[in-house]
């Protein structure tokens, strides 16, 4: 056998080795299943244990609601809305920081490696008689450009994906 | 003769200054507060500049033609903060991150002081909505103070009505 030849089994045999297990994987995974859901009513975001700033409390809350609306293809009803009452298939979503970093913008915008704003939530997606749905730990941070605040926005786009992808208007649980 | 010319000039300026600076100040305040909506305020976009006023039972945010008006009783908390922003920002701040020698981020150390205003009230249908303003220094807490005297509620009491209870415990 000649050496080019074993160079080439050797080749296929490590592209195999490394395409085998992503293909397993999505084998065993397969579609996320979506569950039926009309709309998304987001609850006021929670800071029991961690000191949040008001701004930032807003802002997570805010930007949450543009980015449900904008991705999910839910309608997002607000804390308190009457017309969430009568809507069927009603998720709500319940979120509490679980970590806050106040970074700063300066120190990124001169060092580029140090001053990361970084946001932990869990975030609880139950329906309408508080059945949890879905749970799970979602992360906004802004490493380099943008303000501060800029980290409620890389969450709440995190979270309306997460959304898109378990819950539809058309699905059937 | 020339002293006493020279003195009434003196007075006259004077007067005349402080007549232009009355003017602007009450132009100021009927104008209301110099502010950029930063997030939340229904059919405004982000990062809109504009004009805040407590104008009567509302509180008005103006941007050209357009005219918000938030009902001072649906709000339901009023909080003050500061924030910094670049001296330099925009598209040449943008650009001057390209400039050689870290001329960029030595222009990011250029930072000005903002106070901020988060308010949060109802709509009609009883939806929560949360809005953040920033602002020149010193004027969030007038701003708060207005809309506390008009019925808003505040988690966060103001500096004065802090310090009245401790006044009142010195007495005693």
């Amino acid at each position: 056998m000649s050496i080019a030849r074993l160079k080439t089994f050797a080749l296929v045999g490590l592209a195999l080795a490394i395409i085998a297990p992503v293909l397993q994987a999505q084998s065993t995974t397969g579609p996320t299943k979506k569950m039926k859901a009309a709309g998304i009513k987001v609850m006021m975001i929670e800071s029991n244990e961690i000191k949040l700033p008001a701004e930032f409390q807003v802002s997570l809350y805010e930007d949450l609601l543009a980015q449900l609306e904008k991705k999910s293809g839910l309608k997002a009803y607000r804390e308190g809305d009457r017309r969430a009452d009568s809507a069927a298939d009603l998720v709500i979503l319940h979120t509490s920081v679980t970590g806050f970093k106040e970074g700063s913008e300066r120190l990124r915008q001169v060092t580029t490696v140090a001053g990361a704003t970084s946001i932990n939530v869990h975030c609880t997606f139950t329906d309408a008689s508080g059945k949890t749905l879905l749970e799970e730990d979602i992360k906004g941070k802004v490493r380099f450009f943008g303000g501060n605040l800029r980290a409620t926005y890389d969450f709440a786009k995190k979270t309306a994906q997460l959304a898109h992808e378990h819950f539809s208007p058309a699905a059937r649980a | 003769m020339v002293g006493r010319i020279g003195r009434s000039l003196l007075i006259g300026g004077a007067m005349v200054c402080a007549l232009l600076l009355a003017q602007a100040q009450a132009a100021t305040t009927d104008a209301g507060t110099k502010v950029t909506q930063v997030t939340g305020l229904s059919g405004v976009k982000n990062k809109t500049k504009g004009r805040l006023l407590v104008d009567g039972s509302n509180l008005n945010f103006t941007h050209e033609q357009l005219k918000v008006d938030v009902p001072v009783s649906s709000v339901e908390d009023v909080v003050t903060g500061n924030d910094s922003q670049r001296a330099v920002g925009g598209a040449l701040g943008t650009l001057s991150m390209l400039a050689p020698y870290g001329g960029g981020r030595f222009l990011s150390l250029f930072r000005t002081k903002l106070d901020t205003l988060t308010i949060k009230y109802r709509d009609s249908d009883g939806g929560l909505h949360g809005a953040i303003f920033t602002m020149p220094v010193g004027k969030a807490e007038l701003l708060k103070k207005d809309l506390l005297a008009m019925g808003a509620h505040t988690s966060v009491p103001t500096e004065a009505a802090e310090a009245m209870p401790t006044a009142k415990e010195q007495k005693q």
